[in-house]
């Protein structure tokens, strides 16, 4: 094997591997379906050679392009991974709650064939189809590029720059704000309504992933030293996809596995395939092109979370592997003082410092929490919701009852932000809240739980919990990439929390499993104490106690009536009545989209409309 | 003025052939929830199926008919062979768009595996020239847009007088209380996947014939035009998707006379992101929640 080859293969190894990580952090850590991702790595390819090359006039002006800055290294390098990152803002508005994820990913698909025809046709940008070539190698001034020595340095310094990338996305995925993305990509309404910003977490992966692929795609052009449209292809995406899901998304070892096998495999394989004049001249190509649909299929299909699956983060109780570490961090991170009392479950669900709330006193007992004023919603032209008003008042657990469609759920999803109203005023602690979205109502404290199974499936019971605690140094990128000592404060807080939690919820056993994997009560009670590690102000329950065993449901009701006592704010959607008689006052009945009447169980056990429209059926 | 209403026949052929697409490919959407961009794909093979007739001396008609079996049955046997396990299963939206995306490798690069990567044109006739003021069409471009009129009163037909064309928006509106409400929707689902694969067909064919020359890739960008006139309509709106193409058709031939023709995608392009950006839910479609 000559040293050319070996050389040849290394380079082109670790810039599919840094690209394939890119994608990898970007779809299966956020869930953000980029299928026009070859286009930031062409974005960095084109912007490095126009900073490397000199003016266009050089060389007799057989190439037209923009720039030609003759710009020395590594200016170029650092220019392409600031234009693949760049290149991503544009879309942000695709990646937003309102668009479907696979009509985002679409509308890329479409933006990366339509650049390629774009680039291919016009020609004074960047030489359209013949593409740019004798794109200057870094320092090739200084040293002879054509030298062995030089180009083992060169093949290097990939690998390098292949590393620091690879620390850089495990150092994100691994943090809380990791936890987070991952959260968002496992259930994205849910995470909105735990005080998530979607857009902001879908751009940040946008940016990373692009600024990834763009410094791919200068260490490439500054290698190969040209680079035209047939380079980068809608189809080359597809490339990466399957190398990250043969691999394993959301396992960045997976997504280097996947690089040396699909991409750099193709190319060597069809390597040793003998050249035939019998055949005819497409036929390997195509049938290449085959090959990675097929794997894809089937990868899908027999193998789902790939050759490397994505690992289950387990965290060990308190006072084994990582807590040892936790002293020192504490120290340099102001933190709430010490783990609460295990016995007390209100003490863990609200710890000191409270957010969110406006006014340090808080509200007093019996003040006016959430206002509703004839809040409407209409879907087509039926009316769920025909112009509600109640209000909710410190302290207590308010029930809402009514029979199927009365329009409970739609109401619950408008006062958490989820919907959107058609009419009417929501206020919250004072506050005009109605055209906040969900995110930010959760972060006033305002924290709602879902009627369907709603838990994130490939986080662990212990996971989901910690991915509600609004305050953790962590979870941002700029905490991320400050690093564990950093967070690791702020985390072994939110830990004891939830193993606190846990605990008294007796699910302490199961903290390490995959949410996804519990019986149906099981992911309720998981649902709820998610919720209370949100630390809420008010909680919107929509029917927490379905399909959990009565002991349990009561063990829950006596819960929120003890966090009632010490000050949170309870509305509950329950159809079982003797919950409601134990545990509600007042309840609120609603029928038809309209609120019917208010008063204690009892109260509304007597009025003959409420007894009709729901209690007999 | 002549080039106005030449690019204004060339549009409205461009528009009838995209129709006929479009519409198809907004039902498979919308019946079977499975956005399936192989749809490209299985257009250009039947294509190269009534090529394969065609070049045994067979008139082009038949090849576009057997085209029209081929396209119905291959699309039913995608169905029941990828998509339906996928669902089955569970598989999210997004994975069932990536699964279409590697069908689209597949059946594209498996086309040309086998025909070759030359383009190759049908051996037909033109046919006389109807002119009117400038505005000339053949008799291959009426017949194409003659076509088009008939499957969009078809599909009207269809959805609004028949019980499969009921059944079908039942299935797309909400498909479990379709099935309570007895309508046997995997039963609907398959005959979707044969009527709206038999239009995909008819569209290869009639694209092709459009298009004069063509290879396995051709359809790569006809996508775009697809996708641009279903969103434009509303995703899994028939009557949005007859709208869509309208527009689209017209937009980037005439666009295509005034600037070069190379640029005539960015429109459809420009239109399909503002919809996405702007009003998912298409022109006719309800306002996004």
């Amino acid at each position: 094997m000559s040293s050319y080859y070996l050389i040849n293969l290394l380079v082109y190894a670790a810039v599919d591997a840094m690209a394939c990580l890119g994608l990898s952090q970007q779809f299966g850590v956020g869930g953000v379906t980029n299928f026009g991702f070859i286009i930031f790595q062409a974005a960095g390819g084109y912007m490095a050679a126009i900073l490397a090359l000199p003016d266009a006039s050089a060389n007799g002006g057989f190439q037209s392009y923009i720039g030609g800055l003759n710009l020395p290294f590594p200016v170029p390098w650092i220019g392409a991974a600031v234009a693949g990152g760049a290149l991503a803002l544009p879309f942000t508005f695709l990646v937003g709650r309102r668009l479907r994820g696979d009509f985002a990913a679409v509308g890329l698909l479409v933006t990366a064939v339509l650049l390629n025809l774009l680039v291919t046709n016009y020609r004074p940008l960047l030489n359209g189809d013949a593409g740019l070539s004798l794109i200057p190698q870094p320092l090739q001034g200084e040293f002879d590029p054509t030298s062995s020595s030089y180009q083992w340095i060169f093949t290097a310094g990939a690998i390098v720059c292949c590393a620091l990338v690879y620390l850089l996305v495990s150092r994100i995925t691994n943090s809380p704000y990791g936890r987070s993305l991952r959260a968002m990509r496992d259930n994205d309404t849910v995470a909105d309504s735990l005080g998530k910003n979607l857009l902001a977490m879908r751009t940040t992966m946008l940016v990373t992933g692009g600024a990834i692929a763009g410094l791919s795609g200068g260490i490439l052009v500054s290698y190969i030293t040209t680079w035209s449209p047939a380079a980068w292809g809608y189809a080359e995406t597809v490339v990466l996809f399957a190398a990250v899901i043969i691999g394993g998304a959301g396992n960045h070892l997976g997504a280097v596995l996947g690089a040396v096998l699909v991409p750099v495999g193709f190319e060597e394989v069809t390597r040793y395939i003998p050249t035939s004049n019998s055949l005819p001249p497409n036929l390997i190509p195509s049938l290449e092109w085959v090959a990675i649909g097929l794997l894809i299929v089937i990868f899908l299909w027999v193998r789902p979370q790939g050759i490397l699956p994505e690992r289950r983060r387990v965290i060990r109780e308190a006072g084994t592997g990582l807590a040892d570490t936790a002293p020192a961090a504490a120290a340099a991170v102001p933190v709430p003082a010490g783990p609460p009392p295990p016995e007390s479950v209100t003490a863990a669900a609200r710890p000191e410092g409270q957010r969110g709330s406006p006014d340090p006193q808080g509200p007093r007992s019996g003040e006016v929490v959430l206002r509703a004023v004839e809040v409407t919603r209409e879907f087509g032209g039926v009316c769920a919701v025909a112009g509600v008003s109640f209000e909710v008042r410190h302290g207590t657990v308010t029930g809402l009852i009514g029979p199927n469609g009365a329009g409970k759920s739609t109401l619950l999803a408008m006062l958490a932000g989820t919907l959107p109203v058609s009419a009417g005023q929501i206020s919250y602690l004072d506050q005009d809240v109605t055209g906040l979205p969900a995110y930010r109502r959760a972060r006033l404290g305002l924290i709602r739980t879902f009627q369907l199974a709603s838990e994130f499936k490939r986080l662990t019971v212990l996971e989901n919990l910690l991915s509600a605690v609004p305050v953790n140094g962590g979870d941002s990128m700029r905490g991320a990439l400050a690093g564990p000592r950093y967070w690791r404060g702020d985390e072994q807080a939110a830990i004891a929390r939830a193993r606190t939690l846990l605990k008294r919820f007796g699910l302490d056993e199961l903290a390490n499993s995959y949410a996804g994997d519990l019986s149906g009560g099981q992911r309720r009670l998981v649902e709820i104490m998610r919720a209370l590690m949100a630390e809420p102000q008010m909680l919107l329950l929509d029917e927490p106690m379905a399909g959990v065993h009565p002991n349990l449901a009561r063990r829950i009701g006596g819960e929120l009536m003890s966090l009632a006592a010490e000050g949170l704010t309870v509305l509950m959607v329950e159809h079982e009545l003797a919950i409601m008689d134990e545990f509600c006052d007042p309840v609120i009945a609603m029928a038809e989209g309209a609120v019917l009447a208010q008063g204690t169980m009892a109260d509304l056990r007597g009025r003959a409309e409420v007894v009709e429209a729901y209690l007999v059926g | 003025m002549t080039i106005f209403l030449a690019s204004l026949g060339f549009g409205l052929v461009t528009a009838s052939v995209l129709a006929i697409a479009a519409v198809g490919f907004t039902l498979q959407f919308g019946v079977t929830d499975v956005l399936n961009l192989a749809y490209g794909a299985v257009m250009i093979a039947a294509a190269f199926i009534a090529y394969v007739v065609n070049q045994a001396g067979v008139s082009i008609w038949v090849g576009l008919v057997v085209a029209v079996a081929a396209g119905a049955l291959g699309s039913v046997l995608l169905n029941a062979g990828v998509y339906t396990p996928f669902q089955r299963r569970g598989a999210s939206p997004i994975t069932m768009v990536i699964v279409s995306l590697g069908m689209t490798l597949i059946i594209e690069f498996g086309t040309q595996a086998i025909a070759g990567g030359t383009s190759v044109s049908y051996s037909m006739g033109q046919g006389p020239a109807v002119s009117a003021d400038g505005l000339v069409l053949s008799t291959v471009q009426l017949v194409v847009i003659g076509l088009s009129v008939v499957v969009m009163a078809g599909t009207h037909v269809l959805l609004r007088y028949t019980r499969l064309g009921k059944a079908m928006r039942a299935t797309a509106a909400n498909k479990n209380l379709a099935r309570n409400c007895g309508i046997r929707t995997a039963r609907v689902i398959t005959l979707t996947w044969a009527i709206t694969g038999a239009l995909c067909g008819l569209a290869g064919v009639v694209f092709a014939m459009d298009a004069g020359s063509f290879d396995a890739t051709s359809t790569d960008l006809f996508l775009i035009l697809i996708l641009a006139a279903t969103f434009l309509g509303g995703p899994g709106q028939a009557y949005g998707a007859m709208l869509g193409a309208l527009v689209i058709g017209l937009a980037t031939e005439i666009s295509a006379a005034y600037i070069t023709p190379s640029y005539k995608y960015v429109i459809a392009f420009v239109a399909l992101l503002a919809m996405l950006g702007i009003r998912p839910s298409g022109l006719l479609g309800e306002r996004a929640g």
